[in-house]
């Protein structure tokens, strides 16, 4: 069985491979790395946004940019290393997040993070688990936009490189950053629901 | 398993409550492919054509947008060119020389938005000709005949440009109604009473000029377009719609008021800039006033400076700093 290094380098030697495929004008490997990759970064934009049918096109506007990366612009070097999948995140959370400022715009709602209010659900216990995903939710806009992406990503069990290169951050030291970022999310959590129940 | 480890799995947990549900699965790969793989191929709008279709070479966009039309008339009628100075006695005319920025709060654009939402207009817009229609050249010489310009600028530290690119100019005529503009500017929480009621029936003429637009392939672009003319009347009390314009983007009456004298409205075009989206800072360009813009989303920046009757809008990735430099190589 592979370590979580082991298996993220041969993940991004496959990446870089179909990288520069895609430089030299490969559509087939853009196809591979879309196939690759899209049910990870909906995975993450969906958990930011909350609704389906926005976290779709979220998902396709990233690809659209990779591909303006890849191909129209050449902004892959082929001397260089890249993790396709830290980059893909990091360019997934950007748009959920510049996302979630536009709905703000629109409703003016002060809430970051605030699902987006589709369909009503009656029954009670649907009720409850949508009440507790808002205190998370809600829990989570009080956070930085860095704690916020490293905690998803992990929910996500992405590996710690991943989280340290998504996040701009050095790999020794996730594990410390994602402590300050639970307490953060338990403080914040508990001032939530001290607030909903006062 | 330490405290930390447990603290944090009992966060995990509770941050499952956001995956996807059973209603929540997206469609499938192929499919979002295919949708990805049909935008891609759609025709290219070049960026020029976007400038100019979200002000008003649509004319779907161009009856949803009031307010950015409201807001562009009143900049570019503030602004204008002299080339047609000694034309009318009975006109007013404006020149950029200068530009001021002035920042929008999230809570005001969601204002502004919904005014746009809503379709208020500020009076009736007849289009003489419409303009954005771009095309492709082969030259920097055919851009400029094209263009009816003397000769194409070009920034001297990057090389040819990979694509050029002349979009057609169009002119436009504003019969304002005083109750159309009112209800707008109580709507963005500005004094309606500002305009005096000979506004109403107001013509404004604006006269767009070809542009040209030369884009590098690592994103970079560069427009340059002789500034827009704007005529009206020279009774027109700018000094009082500048301040209701400013109070409209979102500045207290005091400082609206203040400000409006201060402004030098016969020379200075406003740019409102979304707080949220940008930052920006006046810049100096080969002796030019000017501004710089950097996005706050992404890499992004943009200059933006007006030379010998010419505006100018370069925008690439980088710093802001590199594109000031390019910027200054432009000749």
């Amino acid at each position: 069985m592979m370590n979580d290094s082991e298996e993220d380098s041969v993940t991004t030697i496959t990446d870089n491979l179909l990288l520069e495929r895609m430089s030299q004008g490969d559509v087939a490997s853009f196809e591979t790395l879309f196939h690759q990759h899209y049910d990870r970064v909906y995975g993450l934009l969906f958990r930011l946004v909350g609704n389906r049918v926005e976290a779709e096109d979220l998902t396709q506007e990233v690809f659209l940019k990779l591909h303006q990366h890849a191909f129209a612009k050449n902004r892959f070097s082929l001397q260089r290393e890249h993790n396709l999948s830290a980059w893909l995140f990091r360019v997934a959370t950007n748009m959920g997040y510049n996302a979630i400022r536009g709905r703000k715009r629109r409703w003016q709602r002060n809430m970051v993070l605030v699902p987006d209010p589709q369909g009503s659900p009656n029954a009670e216990r649907e009720v409850e688990r949508r009440e507790q995903e808002t205190a998370v939710r809600n829990a989570l806009s009080r956070l930085p936009e860095r704690q916020v992406q490293l905690l998803l990503m992990r929910q996500m069990e992405f590996s710690y490189a991943e989280c340290a290169e998504a996040c701009g951050v050095a790999a020794g030291s996730v594990g410390t950053l994602l402590a300050r970022a639970s307490k953060a999310f338990r403080d914040a959590y508990e001032e939530e629901t001290g607030e909903r129940e006062r | 398993m330490t405290q930390d480890d447990r603290e944090l799995q009992e966060v995990m947990n509770q941050l499952s409550l956001l995956e996807p549900g059973p209603g929540d699965v997206p469609k499938p790969a192929s499919r979002a492919l295919a949708e990805v793989q049909r935008q891609i191929h759609a025709p290219r709008s070049t960026p020029l054509h976007t400038f100019w279709r979200s002000f008003f070479a649509n004319s779907n966009r161009r009856m949803a947008t009031a307010v950015a039309l409201l807001t562009l008339v009143f900049a570019f009628a503030l602004s204008f060119p002299s080339v047609r100075a000694a034309a009318s006695d009975f006109l007013g005319l404006f020149r950029v020389q200068k530009f001021a920025a002035i920042a929008i709060s999230p809570q005001q654009l969601a204002v502004l938005s919904r005014i746009a939402e809503e379709g208020l207009m500020p009076g009736e817009i007849e289009v003489l000709s419409e303009p954005g229609a771009t095309h492709s050249v082969a030259s920097l010489q055919d851009a400029a005949q094209a263009a009816a310009m003397d000769r194409v600028r070009t920034p001297s530290l990057l090389g040819d440009a990979d694509t050029v690119f002349v979009m057609d100019g169009g002119q436009a005529r504003l019969t304002l109604d005083l109750e159309g503009v009112r209800e707008i500017l109580t709507m963005a929480g500005a004094d309606p009473s500002l305009l005096p009621d000979s506004l109403d029936g107001t013509q404004v003429d604006v006269v767009v000029y070809a542009g040209i637009e030369l884009d590098w392939d690592d994103g970079t672009w560069l427009v340059q377009m002789p500034s827009p003319l704007v005529t009206y009347p020279e009774d027109l009390n700018y000094v009082m719609l500048g301040e209701a314009l400013l109070q409209a983007l979102g500045m207290s009456p005091d400082e609206a008021a203040r400000l409006a004298q201060q402004v030098d409205w016969t020379s200075t075009l406003l740019l409102p800039i979304p707080q949220s989206t940008a930052n920006f800072n006046e810049v100096n360009i080969n002796g030019s006033s000017g501004l710089a813009l950097s996005s706050l989303d992404d890499d992004y920046g943009a200059v933006i400076w007006q030379q010998d009757g010419i505006l100018y809008l370069l925008s690439g990735q980088g710093s802001v700093n590199e594109l000031i430099r390019l910027a200054n190589s432009v000749r």
